[in-house]
């Protein structure tokens, strides 16, 4: 299988009021077409940091990122904007939908920014709304949406680009049990399509979806149980 | 992104937004009218005054006794009184100088007009028979005063039109006989109304007898005017140049003054101009607050929606797609400001025609619609570049 990704001693500092705080500390993993991975960790310990830092929205202190094999450290603000459009679907806790604005539209969204005409758009759009389910919910706004469904837009919105990732924030975080399996069985039917996910979660029963658990601890990988072999 | 997926995803965000927009809108929209309709309500009394003195005859030269500041006007009684202009003057000024057509003496009294008991008070003039050239002035019916009636010192009156209305209404006055200060006339004539005119006075409101008989009737020995006329613009200079050199042989120059209604129009022109300047930029500077408006409520708007702008920089929008959508989101919200106000200014400018003249200009619709897409892009800009500065992370983050 083909590393879709590769993070190569990767650190992360942040400097606040003359201190110098390490959320990651020399970071080196890979992750390969079609894994499932799990990251898990105490709050605070770095897991959105090396979230962000894979789904390019961050550039690291120090160390290698690796996207396909491209190398992204030199990339400038617009080709790292094409990257995360191409190449990544985050799905977030918070679901970050726009107000106001219908569940086909928020789906639409990336493809806005990959140039797609508004005909293609729509047309995709419809087709992943119905692969999430929400078929007939498509004209709604996520107020008129329960969180599962609005958390499933946001999978339709992340899918939409046919992303070589996708990046879920403690996606059922703020759900309860009964949507945040539906939302863990949406990402064991992509996964077993051919997807590849990286999730971070507290919940070891949403943890044991996938098949490989990497656990992080201030700043640093403790453990990474189930790397897939060549 | 093409070129009209900005536009489009602007206004889909103004439209989600119709109450915010509508307000950001409101100060540009006040601006915008004010100016179009203050510069109307200018440019329409400009157009207003100059038509009146050109309906005068631009060409008129008037000597006047005494010293007169044409800031001034109500100094120009009292020299009347005590005029050293002399009926050979006119004689003179015609000779010395190859411009001038027409000219003539006249004086002017309060005279009581009585026609069946009813009594009106009217300046009455006594005129030379050219006056009438000299000024424009036409009958609407009967005749004009002529030659015969100066020479012969005839006691007939022609009426202007208000007195004419006042004395007998609707009924053609000519051929009646009317009595002027205990002098009996015969009405030879009424004269087509032409409206105000220079210096406030009324043109319509006179009354004119001959030269001659006014002397006698009011006991005056020197006139009190000699008016003139060339026969084009440019030869007012010359003949004011002959005026003076022949009447300074005689008088001091503070003994006469030589007014003319180009530079009398040119001065009130003038100052209306200024007045129009002066209210187009107060408006404008409404426009500047409506323009301060529009950024604040832009920059409101940024951080009520750094959430969104976080997303849309996650799934792939570039600083420059999140600036050019703030900043069209202005654009567009000053420039419908401005065309909603424009149409409003001149809908008021056309109520108010009934009351004066207004014009919509093209140069403040120009200024107007300029001005405010120019100040939805000054004003745009910061919270444009605001917007596309946030961290996508921070902005994800924030609450
Ligand atoms: N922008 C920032 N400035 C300073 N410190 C930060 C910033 N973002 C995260 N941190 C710190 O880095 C550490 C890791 O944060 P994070 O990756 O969000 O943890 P979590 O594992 O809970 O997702 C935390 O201690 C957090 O306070
Ligand atoms: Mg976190």
């Amino acid at each position: 299988m083909t590393d879709i990704l590769r993070l190569a001693g990767v650190s992360r500092e942040y400097k606040m009021d003359g201190v110098t705080f390490q959320a990651l500390r020399d970071v080196s993993l890979t992750i390969k077409q079609g894994e499932f991975i799990a990251i898990m960790g105490p709050s605070g310990s770095g897991k959105s940091t090396l979230m962000h830092l894979i789904g390019c929205l961050d550039r690291p202190s120090s160390g290698k990122i690796f996207i396909e094999g491209k190398d992204i450290i030199g990339a400038n603000d617009r080709e790292l904007a094409e990257i995360r459009n191409t190449h990544i679907g985050f799905v977030f806790q918070q679901f970050n939908l726009l107000r106001k604005t219908s569940a086909l539209a928020n789906v639409e969204l990336p493809l806005i920014y990959a140039k797609i005409a508004s005909r293609a758009r729509r047309e995709r759009a419809i087709e992943m709304l119905k692969e999430v389910g929400l078929a007939e919910k498509m004209s709604n706004f996520p107020s008129q949406l329960s969180g599962g469904q609005q958390q499933r837009v946001a999978i339709a919105r992340a899918l939409i680009t046919n992303p070589s990732i996708i990046l879920a924030d403690e996606p059922t975080g703020n759900l309860d049990s009964k949507s945040g399996k539906d939302i863990m069985d949406i990402f064991e039917n992509l996964h077993a399509h051919g997807r590849t996910i990286v999730l971070v979660t507290h919940d070891e029963n949403v943890a044991k979806h996938a098949k490989r658990i990497i656990r992080i601890a201030d700043g640093e990988i403790m453990n990474d149980k189930g790397k897939m072999k060549l | 992104m093409n070129m009209f997926e900005p536009i489009r995803l602007a206004l889909r965000s103004l439209r989600t937004n119709k109450v915010r927009s509508l307000l950001t809108m409101l100060g540009i929209i006040i601006g915008v009218s004010s100016v179009i309709l203050l510069v109307s309500i200018g440019s329409g009394l400009q157009d207003y005054i100059t038509t009146q003195f050109q309906s005068l005859g631009a060409n008129t030269i008037y000597i006047m006794p005494g010293k007169i500041d044409l800031k001034n006007v109500s100094s120009a009684g009292q020299s009347m009184m005590t005029s050293k202009l002399e009926t050979a003057d006119v004689n003179n000024i015609l000779h010395g100088s190859s411009v001038i057509t027409d000219i003539g003496p006249a004086v002017a009294a309060s005279g009581l007009l009585t026609y069946k008991g009813k009594t009106i008070s009217t300046e009455t003039a006594g005129i030379w028979e050219n006056y009438f050239t000299i000024t424009n002035f036409e009958a609407a019916s009967g005749d004009i005063i002529r030659q015969s009636d100066v020479e012969r010192s005839r006691k007939v009156v022609v009426l202007g039109d208000k007195p004419a209305a006042d004395l007998f209404g609707d009924a053609d006055p000519v051929g009646q006989s009317i009595d002027i200060s205990g002098v009996r006339y015969l009405v030879k004539g009424r004269l087509a109304a032409k409206g105000s005119g220079a210096m406030g006075s009324n043109v319509d409101d006179h009354a004119f007898i001959p030269y001659t008989t006014a002397l006698r009737q009011f006991s005056f020995t020197n006139p009190q005017m000699i008016v003139l006329k060339v026969a084009n613009q440019n030869d007012i200079a010359p003949a004011i140049e002959d005026i003076n050199h022949v009447m300074l042989r005689r008088l001091k120059d503070t003994d006469f003054t030589v007014l003319q209604q180009t530079e009398l129009l040119n001065t009130i022109t003038q100052f209306l101009g200024v007045i129009t300047v002066a209210l187009g930029g107060i408006a404008a500077i409404s426009l500047l607050v409506g323009g301060i408006g529009i950024m604040n409520i832009m920059l409101v708007s940024v951080t009520e929606r750094t959430r969104e702008i976080g997303l849309r920089k996650a799934v792939g929008a570039t600083s420059r797609d999140i600036l050019f959508q703030f900043l069209i989101e202005a654009i567009i919200l000053s420039l419908t400001g401005g065309i909603i106000g424009i149409s409003i200014g001149a809908l008021g400018s056309l109520a108010l025609r009934s009351v004066i003249k207004t014009a919509v200009t093209l140069w403040s619709v120009g200024l107007a619609a300029g001005f405010s897409t120019v100040i939805g892009i000054i004003f745009g800009v910061a919270p444009a570049v605001r917007a596309s500065q946030l961290d996508p992370i921070e902005a994800l983050r924030y609450e």
